[in-house]
């Protein structure tokens, strides 16, 4: 049971590497970012080969079982990169409006 | 003291040809915002003498009213009135609103609707849940916060300056009157409600609960 759930761990970490390297290839993501979604892919790759050693890392942080620290680590994660991508989305909006209040706005400037 | 007319528009072709016909009597300046409309609003509009702007995508009407006001303040407009561009507000209003703004007392006015009839119930309630709120929270009553039908001046627009692109905007003028200390007056005025899906819908009005929230805490 253990060797299948590390299995299906490890082979969905591969499987978002290539997707983060596809993305990078595309010039989609940024140097820093490919290094970082490598970086944790292959984090979860080796909690899910050598559980053990992660464990001993949630027992030093108060963390009773492994799955806890993983399920703290993940909604950090999440919340990061959904506020990050918030942000992101707020600032392209705003660019957006920007730009399309200033080309309708040409016209008048040019008539006044 | 020069008053412009912006009708922000969105997919109003069936509408707001009556609209500018209308508007044409009143020799007043109109400024129309196409805000990305996927029918022919915009080659309506066209067909009318108004100053035509349009976005290339839709941004919503606190955008497409930011556009119409600077364009008008650009054309040197002491003041503007907003309507909106689906026929429910009524030219024969409009000598109420210029009257209050070239009393030069107020620095704004804000049209009100009689939400004792004609008006569907769902948007009666909310609106007077919102006005309580707002008068909680900011300390400014009105006793309409979301008519399109408004005067501003353009010492009052550089003063408050919204940062809401949809609908969220008339709400924001209203707490924005109150954070900066504006001048401002109600006027009756008649309303007819032809299209039941537009508008601020139950979802809108849910957002704009939470950026009232947010406001309150932020700005």
């Amino acid at each position: 049971m253990i060797i299948f759930l590390q299995l299906i761990a490890v082979s969905f970490s591969l499987v978002m590497i290539y997707f983060a390297v596809l993305h990078y290839q595309r010039g989609e993501l940024e140097k820093i970012e490919i290094v970082s979604w490598v970086t944790i892919w292959l984090a979860v790759i080796l909690m899910a080969i050598f559980p053990d050693f992660a464990r001993k890392f949630s027992d030093e942080v108060l963390l009773t079982r492994l799955f806890d620290l993983m399920v703290v680590g993940g909604f950090v994660l999440v919340i990061s990169m959904t506020a990050r991508s918030y942000l992101k989305t707020k600032k392209m909006e705003k660019k957006l409006e920007e730009y399309v209040r200033k080309e309708a706005l040409k016209n008048v400037k040019k008539s006044s | 003291m020069k008053i412009y007319i912006v009708v922000p528009a969105y997919n109003e072709a069936k509408n707001i040809g009556q609209v500018l016909k209308d508007l044409g009597k009143t020799k007043l300046p109109v400024i129309v915002v196409d805000d990305g409309s996927k029918d022919k609003t915009y080659e309506v509009a066209k067909k009318h003498k108004v100053t035509l702007l349009r976005h290339r995508v839709n941004l919503g009407k606190g955008a497409a009213l930011k556009t119409g006001f600077e364009a008008a303040f650009l054309k040197r407009a002491d003041a503007v009135i907003t309507m909106d561009s689906d026929g429910q507000h009524k030219i024969s209003d409009l000598p109420q609103f210029i009257d209050k703004l070239k009393e030069e007392k107020y620095d704004i006015v804000f049209g009100s609707r009689d939400f004792s009839h004609k008006v569907p119930l769902v948007r009666s309630l909310g609106n007077q849940f919102a006005l309580n709120l707002i008068r909680l929270l900011f300390g400014v009553s009105v006793s309409d916060l979301t008519c399109g039908f408004r005067g501003v001046t353009k010492k009052a627009y550089k003063k408050m300056k919204w940062e809401s692109s949809g609908y969220a905007v008339e709400t924001e003028m209203v707490i924005e009157t109150g954070k900066r200390h504006l001048k401002y007056c109600e006027v009756p005025v008649e309303t007819v409600y032809y299209d039941k899906v537009k508008g601020v819908t139950v979802l809108d009005a849910i957002h704009i609960l939470f950026d009232v929230l947010r406001w309150r805490i932020a700005k």
